[in-house]
């Protein structure tokens, strides 16, 4: 218990240390971006997601000095937290393509297979039970990487609604760990969610810094990386339901991976400074759009909704997890 | 703001509901099922994955529906 505690006090301590320097830094060589959901849109630091990325590796580091039979899995969860990150960071000076970007994300999930920190036999399902998968669930595992960071990258529209949900999720995914009685999960969600609550406190409305692709690619990458290492698949499936809907929703209304940037805005700003939902057949069902299409709401209102949706998955993830433990 | 947020736990509610009846259906049904005049196994095999994809595919497009409708009636009221 004491070895866990010190791994989650110095990713948090970490990071609190880092966060600082990273937002002199970034606004020194004015890297960032204006708040478009903002009247007076001010410039907002961004790529807070490397402080991110220094909490974990300190908590990484940690769990490899006090817990050394967790070598493989704690190695096999940093490199494809790190390499995510990487292609985070390319994205944020570089704007990647919209099919290059998910590509290059199936990479995150190599350290895994290279260490052969998953389960050989496959998913375990509730009701179901353990299945046998041991040809099919390898190449499941890059995808599934992708796919989680990929999703957590697409759900950041207003301040906050990335890192806290996604701070919900690694809680409630360390609530089954302990349910369920998977250690290695439970020292993962460990490292992540110091560093995780770091950022929403400087990431939450108003937002003092943006966590950049860095911080969103590697982010859902880690959660993905602890789901499949700690065969928790099925859990994080329905604790991420909210970011499931928000790229299905997207991605079907548009028929095709987009960027941002590239199609019309789902979500506009009236004179009083609440948003709204835009009237545009071209623009994305986003989540977003879909929470305000019942009418405006100021920004840290919307907020809201998302971390309300991210506990109510995260309770039926929960309930998931007892699924699991009951079934034979 | 209470109704939006029940509108997404209804949504949220059915599409897990219908996420473990799904396997109960897989587990119960199309797992142990027969088919009449196969004998091959890997075929048996291959249909079974069949319906099940199917079956998830239904899945996936009734809770693109659910939203579509739900957000167009919105903006309509809008």
């Amino acid at each position: 218990m004491f070895n866990e505690l010190v791994i989650f006090a110095l990713g948090l301590a970490a990071s609190f240390a880092t966060m600082p320097l990273v937002i002199k830094k970034m606004k020194e060589k004015q890297i960032g971006g204006p708040d478009i959901h903002k009247k007076n849109r001010p410039f907002v630091p961004e790529m807070g997601g490397l402080a991110v990325l220094a909490g974990t590796t300190v908590s990484v580091v940690a769990v490899v000095m006090l817990l050394p039979e967790m070598f493989g899995v704690a190695a096999s969860f940093l490199g494809s937290t790190l390499i995510a990150g990487l292609i985070g960071a390319i994205d944020d000076f570089k704007s990647l393509n919209a099919k290059v970007k998910p590509l290059l994300t199936l990479f995150a999930g190599l350290p895994i297979l290279a260490l052969h920190t998953y389960n050989p036999m496959g998913l375990v399902f509730p009701i179901i039970g353990q299945t046998r998968m041991t040809m099919v669930y390898p190449f499941l595992i890059p995808i599934a990487i992708a796919v989680t960071s990929n999703a957590v990258n697409m759900m950041d529209p207003f301040n906050g609604t990335m890192s806290g949900p996604c701070a919900l999720i690694t809680v409630f995914m360390l609530l089954s760990a302990l349910l369920l009685g998977r250690s290695e999960a439970l020292v993962l969600c460990l490292c992540l969610l110091g560093p995780l609550l770091v950022l929403f406190y400087f990431n939450k409305y108003p937002s003092r810094v943006f966590s950049g692709d860095v911080g969103s690619l590697s982010i859902g990458a880690a959660l993905g990386a602890i789901a499949v290492i700690g065969r928790l698949e099925v859990v994080a499936v329905v604790a991420f339901a909210p970011q499931i809907m928000n790229a299905f929703y997207g991605l079907s209304s548009m028929g095709r991976l987009y960027e941002r940037r590239e199609v019309s805005r789902p979500v506009a700003i009236l004179e009083d400074g609440r948003l709204t939902a835009t009237k545009d057949p071209k623009a994305p069902i986003t989540l977003a759009r879909v929470i305000l299409a019942r009418g405006p709401l100021f920004e840290n209102e919307a907020a809201k909704i998302f971390f309300v949706l991210a506990a109510i998955s995260g309770i039926l993830a929960l309930a998931t997890a007892y699924l699991i433990m009951v079934t034979p | 703001m209470i109704r939006r947020i029940l509108d997404f736990v209804f949504i949220l509610l059915f599409v897990w509901a219908c996420m473990i009846l799904g396997l109960w259906v897989i587990d119960r049904m199309i797992v142990p099922m027969q088919l009449p005049g196969i004998t091959d196994m890997f075929l048996t095999g291959i249909l079974k994955v069949g319906v099940s994809a199917g079956l998830v595919l239904f899945w996936l497009w009734l809770w693109r529906e659910i939203v579509k409708k739900m957000f167009w009636r919105a903006m309509k009221k809008q």
